[in-house]
C-alpha cells in the first residue's frame, strides 16, 4: 500500500494529497527508526508539512506522537533535516501536548548549534516556552539578541515579541540589548551566500538591516507607556543614527502617527522629520508618511500640500501596488477636500485607462469627486472620450458617479443630461442602461427645472428601447412627471405611440400612464384621453382591456378627487414593512388567523415628501471604498439601506412598545430618537436610552447591558429625574432579573406638556447585586446580594426631538414661504479644538432636520452655511439656515429659523447643545 | 485611521493552483495571543475566501485588489499564484516588497521555474523559504538572495550507514571481526 501511495504522490498531474494515515504511519516508523535516514525523514517531513498546510489537522493524541517521534531526529546531526525538523515542531506545538519536553534539545542547538538552523531553533523556542517557562531561555535569548549574525538577532526579536502577550516584565530585562541592536552594525558572514549556486541577478547584500526594524518593534512595546521615552527615541533615531532600513522607517512612521493621534499638540514639533520622509528613496516609505500626514487633522495645508506633491510624482511609476496605493490615498482625501487633489488631476486622468481595473475605477472615482462647478464640464467632456473603451460593469461605476455629482451640482444638470444621453444611444447591456435609466430618473426628481429636457430624452429612448422592463419603467414615470409640465399633450403622443406598436406589458403600462393624464383637469385633454383609452378596449390582451375600463369607469365617475386616489395616489406604503408583515402574515402556522383578512392599515405610510428625504439622503451620501464595493458582489453583503434599516427600526419599536398594554393606550408612535450613549462603552454596565415621544407621553426606553460575567442583577431600576415640573412620572417598568452578560431594557413613561418643553433628566440606575457561581451560572442559594446605585449622565429632551427630517427641492422657495423668523447668535468656543464638519455634522444630527442643497459638506476653510429642512411631528413645517465662522475669537454660530408654528422656531433656534 | 503599531502586519500567505486549489495556506495569529479575524481560526472560511480571491484574480494579471476588507497582493505565475493578504490599512508597498522577496527567493531555489510542479517537487524548500520571509505574521526579510541562503537544500544521499573503510586499520578491523565470527561457530561445533 504505501509504494502504491507514494508513486501517487510522485504523480504530480494528479494533485491529489499523500494519504495522512499512510503518512503518519510512515513519519513514525522512520523517525523511530535506527539508524536514521537524513534524505528520507525529510522528504517524509515536507510531506507531512503538506498536509499540515493544506488544512489537514491531527487529533491530539496523534499529533503529540507525531511530536515526539520528529523530536527523535535531532539525534540526526545534518543540518538541512535540522532546519526542517524545526519548521515541523513549530506546527505541531500547536495541536499536541507536553511540547515542553523539547526544550532542553532546542536550547542545545541555540547554544551550540550549526549557525544554519541556528535562528530557526531560536523562533522555535518561543512557541514551546511560555510565561512561566521563559526564564529558563533568559540568558540565551540575551545572547542571540546581540548576536553578530543579523539572522540570529532579528529571530531573537521577533520570538521575544512573540512572548510579550505572556512575558512581558521579563521580556524587558533585555531593554538595554534591544537598544544595542538597533544600533550595531550587523553584517551577514561570508559563508552566508554558499546555499545555491545561482543567485541570479539579485545584489548580494552584506547587510539588510531588517534586525532594526524586529528592535525597534520589540522597543516601542517595552516603553510604550513613556512618552518622553519615546520622543527621544524618535529623535535619536532621525538625527543622530538615521535608521537603515525602510521597514523600520515605516515602522517609526506609525509610532510618530500614534503619537500625534494621541497628543494633537505635538503635529508642529513633529513635522520637520516629515519632508525627509517625503523623499525617501523607498516608496514606501514616501507613501507611509504622506498617508500619515494625510489622515491627521492638524497639519497645515501647506504641509498637506507636500504630502499630495509626492503622491502625485508616485501616480506616473511602473510599479502597479504604488500606483494603487497613491490613488488610493488621494480618494480618500477626495472624499473630504475634494480640491486639495486638484493639481493631480493631469496625472489622475492619465490613470484612467489604466491596465489595473481598481487603479484606474479610483482614478476616475476621483477625478468626478474633485469636480466643483468650475470643471465639471470639462470633466465629463473628458469622461465620455474613454466610454467607449471600458467594459459594462465600470461604466455603471462612472454613471453613478455622474449621477452623485449632477445631484450636488443642479446648475450642471444640462451637460450631465447630454452625457447620459450620448451614452444611452450607445451599445450596452441591460444592467448598464438601467443604471443611466436610474440616473435620469434621479435628476428629474430631484432637480425640478431639468424635468422638461430630461423626459424629452426619454420619450426618445422608448421610441427605440429593447428592453421591456425599462420601457415601463420610462412610462410610469412619464405618467407621474408629464401632467406636471407644461406642455402635457406632448407626452400624450409619445405614450400613445407605444399603445400601437409595443407588446402588452408595455401596452397595459401606458394605459395607466394615458389615464394620468386626464386628471389634470384640462377638459379638451380628458376628452381626448378617452377617446384614446376607448380605442385600447378593443385590444387583443386582456389585461390591457382590463386596464383601460377600469380607467374609464374611474374617470366617469362624478368624484374625480375619488379617481386621483386610485390612479395617482399621493402617498406610498413603507415597502419594507409592508414586506416584512406580509410574510408575518401568511407565516402564521394559526390556520384561524386567516379568517381576518391582512389589514393595509397597520402598514405606515409616507407621504411622497418623506419618500423623497429619505431617498435623496442616501443618494448623496458618499461611499467610502468605491472599488472595494465593485468587487466585492457578493451576494450575502446585499448592502440594506440606511432608511430602509431605519424604517425598520422604527417599526420594531412600535411593536415592542404595543406589546405593553399601558404604552399601546398611548396611541400611535410619533417619533423614537435615535439612541443615545449614557455611559462610556467600557463600562461595567452600558446604558443607552431611546426617547419615544407620543401624542400626551414621553417613554424613555433605557437599555442596560450587563457585562460583567460573574455578577446579576436583580431589581434593576431607573430614578429619572426630570429638571421641568412639566413632565410627572406615569410608572416605572423594571428588569426584575439581569443575568450576566445579558441585556434588558426599563421603560420610564412621563406625561407630555402641549408642545415643545426641552427638559433634562437626571439618570441614576439602581440594583442589587448578586455573585455568579460561574459552573452553573446562577447566584448561590439564600445569598441576599446588596443595594447599590450608579449614576449615570443626564438625559435631555431637545427640540430636535419634535422633529423630522423632510425634503424640499426648493430650499429658498420654501425658506420664504415660512414667517415666524427667531434668530440666535451663539460662540460655539475655542476654534482651534473644532472641525468646522464636525460642528455641522453634528449640528444636522441634534437639530434633526435634512440638510438642502448639499450644504451639509463644508467647502471653505472658515465659514460655512447650512440650510435645513424638516418637519414637526405636529406636521409643522421648519426651515434654518445656520452661518458658522470661525475666527480668533471662536467659533460663531448664527442660526435663523423659520416655521409655522412661532413657538418651534423659537425653541429650535435658541437651543444648542 | 487608526495607527496599527503592531508588527503582526502579514495575515495569510496563500500559494494556490492554476484550478483555485491550494498548495499552500497559512494564516497566521500571534503564537501566545489571541486571533482577532475569524478568518485566522476558521477553516470553512478559510476555502471559501481562496475559492472567490482565485475567481477575482485569476488572469487578472494586475498585482493587488481589495478584497472583503484585506489587501491582497498577489503574483501570477505559469501555474500558479501566490497571495499575501493584510490588513485593509496596512501599507500596500510593504506586503508587495515582501511578496516580491519571498517570490525572487523562490525563483532562486527553484532555478527561475516558479510552477506548480517543481513547488511540489520541492516542497521542503518552498515551505522554508515562506517561513524564512515571514514569522507568524512578522516580515524576517523582504531580500530574495538572504531569504534564499537561508533555505537549505535536501540532503543528497542517503549514505548507507555502513560505510566500507579501507584503510589498513579499516581492514584490519574487518579480518578480526570475521575470525571472530568464525571462531566462534567453529567452537559451537560447525
Amino acid at each position: 500500500m504505501s509504494t502504491h501511495t507514494y508513486k501517487k504522490f510522485e504523480d504530480i498531474d494528479s494533485g491529489t494529497l499523500p494519504d495522512k494515515m499512510t503518512v503518519y504511519q510512515e513519519c513514525l516508523q522512520a523517525f523511530n527508526a535506527s539508524p536514521i535516514h537524513a534524505k528520507r525523514c525529510r522528504l517524509l517531513l515536507s510531506r507531512l508539512l503538506r498536509l499540515l498546510y493544506a488544512g489537514e489537522t491531527f487529533p491530539k493524541t496523534e499529533a503529540t506522537n507525531l511530536f515526539f517521534s520528529t523530536s527523535k531526529l535531532f539525534h540526526h546531526n545534518d543540518s538541512s533535516l535540522r532546519q526542517l525538523v524545526y519548521l515541523a515542531i513549530k506546527e505541531l506545538c500547536s495541536l499536541s501536548d507536553d511540547i515542553l519536553m523539547a526544550t532542553a534539545s532546542i536550547m542545545k542547538d541555540i547554544q551550540g548549534g550549526d549557525i544554519l538552523y541556528k535562528p530557526n531553533a531560536v523562533r522555535t523556542l518561543a512557541r514551546v516556552l511560555d510565561g512561566s517557562t521563559i526564564h529558563a531561555a533568559e540568558r540565551a535569548m540575551k545572547n542571540c539578541v546581540v548576536d553578530k549574525n543579523p539572522n540570529v538577532s532579528s529571530a531573537a526579536l521577533v520570538s521575544s515579541y512573540h512572548l510579550l502577550p505572556v512575558a512581558k516584565d521579563v521580556v524587558r530585562r533585555w531593554t538595554n540589548e534591544t537598544q544595542e541592536a538597533i544600533s550595531s552594525n550587523k553584517v551577514f558572514p561570508q559563508t552566508q551566500y554558499n546555499m545555491h549556486e545561482h543567485y541570479g541577478a539579485n545584489k548580494l547584500l552584506t547587510a539588510t538591516y531588517t534586525y532594526q526594524y524586529h528592535a525597534l518593534g520589540l522597543l516601542y512595546h517595552l516603553r510604550d507607556h513613556d512618552r518622553m521615552a519615546l520622543m527621544k527615541m524618535i529623535q535619536q533615531f532621525n538625527t543622530q543614527q538615521p535608521l537603515k532600513s525602510s521597514l523600520a522607517t515605516v515602522q517609526l512612521i506609525r509610532y510618530v502617527g500614534k503619537l500625534i493621534e494621541e497628543d494633537s499638540n505635538l503635529t508642529q514639533t513633529l513635522w520637520p522629520f516629515f519632508p525627509g520622509w517625503l523623499k525617501h528613496k523607498s516608496d514606501m516609505v514616501e507613501l507611509e508618511a504622506a498617508r500619515t500626514i494625510l489622515s491627521l487633522p492638524k497639519f497645515l495645508p501647506e504641509q498637506q500640500m507636500q504630502a499630495i506633491n509626492t503622491l502625485q510624482t508616485l501616480l506616473s511609476v511602473p510599479r502597479t501596488v504604488t500606483r494603487f496605493a497613491a490613488v488610493r490615498i488621494l480618494n480618500k482625501i477626495a472624499m473630504k477636500s475634494p480640491e486639495k487633489i486638484m493639481v493631480c488631476n493631469l496625472e489622475l486622468e492619465s490613470l484612467i485607462n489604466d491596465a489595473n481595473r481598481s487603479v484606474s475605477t479610483y482614478a476616475i472615482t476621483t477625478l468626478l469627486k474633485t469636480g466643483n462647478s468650475e470643471n465639471v464640464d470639462r470633466l465629463v467632456k473628458t469622461i465620455s472620450g474613454f466610454m467607449d473603451d471600458i467594459s459594462d460593469e465600470f461604466k455603471i461605476i462612472v454613471i453613478d458617479a455622474i449621477k452623485t455629482l449632477s445631484l450636488k451640482f443642479p446648475d450642471k444638470h444640462k451637460s450631465m443630461l447630454n452625457f447620459l444621453n450620448d451614452v444611452l444611444r450607445d451599445e450596452g447591456g441591460f444592467n448598464f442602461k438601467n443604471a443611466i435609466i436610474e440616473a435620469i430618473f434621479d435628476i428629474i426628481k430631484f432637480i425640478p427645472q431639468s424635468r422638461e429636457l430630461a423626459l424629452e430624452m426619454l420619450c426618445e429612448f422608448i421610441e427605440d428601447c429593447e428592453y421591456t422592463e425599462l420601457a415601463v419603467r420610462v412610462l410610469h414615470l412619464l405618467g407621474e412627471e408629464g401632467p406636471k409640465t407644461s406642455s402635457p399633450t406632448l407626452y400624450i403622443r409619445h405614450i400613445y405611440n407605444r399603445v400601437v406598436l409595443e407588446n402588452s406589458i408595455v401596452r397595459s403600462s401606458a394605459v395607466i400612464a394615458l389615464s394620468k393624464f386626464a386628471l389634470i383637469g384640462n377638459d379638451s385633454i380628458t376628452k381626448s384621453i378617452k377617446i384614446l383609452l376607448e380605442r385600447c378596449l378593443q385590444d387583443v390582451d386582456d389585461e390591457v382591456r382590463d386596464r383601460a375600463a377600469l380607467s374609464l369607469k374611474l374617470l366617469s365617475t362624478k368624484d374625480i378627487e375619488q379617481a386621483k386616489d386610485f390612479i395617482a395616489p399621493t402617498f406610498k406604503y413603507s415597502l419594507p414593512v409592508l414586506e416584512q408583515q406580509l410574510a408575518l402574515y401568511v407565516n402564521n402556522p394559526d390556520k384561524e388567523h386567516f379568517v381576518h383578512p391582512f389589514d393595509i392599515k397597520a402598514i405606515p405610510t409616507m407621504t411622497e415628501e418623506e419618500a423623497k428625504a429619505a431617498e435623496f439622503k442616501e443618494k448623496t451620501t458618499i461611499y467610502d471604498e468605491p472599488t472595494a464595493q465593485a468587487h466585492e458582489s457578493s451576494p450575502e453583503e446585499e448592502k440594506v439601506p440606511d432608511s430602509t434599516k431605519l424604517a425598520l427600526l422604527q417599526q420594531q419599536y412600535a411593536q415592542e412598545l404595543g406589546a405593553i398594554p399601558e404604552i399601546a393606550a398611548y396611541g400611535r408612535l410619533l417619533h423614537s430618537s435615535a439612541v443615545v450613549e449614557l455611559t462610556e462603552k467600557e463600562t461595567e454596565f452600558v446604558v443607552t436610552a431611546v426617547k419615544h415621544i407620543f401624542e400626551n407621553h414621553v417613554v424613555i426606553q433605557y437599555n442596560v447591558q450587563n457585562t460583567l460575567t460573574e455578577i446579576q442583577l436583580e431589581d434593576v431600576s431607573i430614578v429619572a429625574q426630570p429638571d421641568n415640573e412639566d413632565y410627572s412620572e406615569e410608572f416605572l417598568m423594571p428588569l426584575d432579573v439581569l443575568k450576566a452578560g445579558s441585556s434588558g431594557s426599563i421603560y420610564v413613561s412621563f406625561t407630555r406638556p402641549e408642545g415643545i418643553v426641552p427638559a433634562v433628566f437626571g439618570n441614576t440606575l439602581s440594583y442589587t447585586t448578586k455573585d455568579v457561581d460561574p459552573s452553573t451560572g446562577e447566584p448561590a442559594e439564600g445569598e441576599e446580594g446588596f443595594p447599590d446605585e450608579y449614576q449615570v449622565e443626564d438625559l435631555s429632551i431637545v427640540p430636535g426631538d419634535y422633529v423630522v427630517p423632510a425634503f424640499t427641492g426648493n430650499f429658498t422657495h420654501a425658506w420664504d414661504e415660512l414667517q415666524n423668523e427667531s434668530v440666535a447668535v451663539f460662540n460655539l468656543g475655542d476654534a482651534a479644538t473644532m472641525d468646522l464638519q464636525d460642528v455641522v455634522l453634528k449640528l444636522v444630527k441634534t437639530m434633526s432636520m435634512m440638510p438642502a442643497e448639499s450644504t451639509d459638506v463644508v467647502t471653505s476653510g472658515s465659514s460655512h452655511t447650512l440650510k435645513l429642512y424638516g418637519k414637526s411631528i405636529g406636521g409643522d413645517k421648519i426651515a434654518a439656515v445656520v452661518r458658522l465662522a470661525s475666527s480668533s475669537k471662536g467659533m460663531m454660530m448664527k442660526s435663523q429659523v423659520r416655521s409655522s408654528d412661532p413657538e418651534l422656531s423659537e425653541l429650535v433656534a435658541n437651543y444648542v447643545e | 485611521m487608526p495607527f496599527d503599531v503592531s508588527l503582526y502586519s502579514i495575515q495569510a500567505v496563500i500559494v494556490l493552483d492554476n484550478a483555485g486549489k491550494r498548495l499552500f495556506a497559512k494564516y497566521y495569529h500571534p503564537p501566545h495571543g489571541q486571533a482577532t479575524d475569524e478568518l485566522a481560526t476558521n477553516e470553512k472560511k478559510q476555502f471559501s475566501f481562496e475559492s472567490s480571491l482565485f475567481s477575482k484574480t485569476y488572469k487578472q494579471n494586475s498585482d493587488i485588489i481589495l478584497f472583503e476588507n484585506k489587501v491582497v497582493v498577489y503574483r501570477e505565475f505559469a501555474d500558479v499564484i501566490i497571495y499575501m493578504v493584510g490588513d485593509l490599512n496596512q501599507n500596500e508597498t510593504l506586503m508587495y516588497n515582501v511578496l516580491q522577496g519571498l517570490v525572487g527567493a523562490l525563483e532562486i531555489i527553484l532555478r527561475n521555474q516558479i510552477d506548480k510542479k517543481s513547488i511540489q517537487e520541492n516542497y521542503d524548500m518552498t515551505i522554508l523559504a515562506i517561513d524564512e520571509t515571514v514569522d507568524d505574521g512578522i516580515v524576517l526579510e523582504t531580500d530574495p538572495s538572504v531569504i534564499a541562503s537561508r533555505v537549505s537544500k535536501p540532503p543528497t544521499e542517503d549514505v548507507a550507514n555502513i560505510k566500507i573503510d579501507l584503510s589498513e586499520k579499516g581492514l584490519l578491523n574487518a579480518f578480526n571481526f570475521a575470525r571472530k565470527n568464525i571462531s566462534d561457530r567453529l567452537q559451537q561445533g560447525f
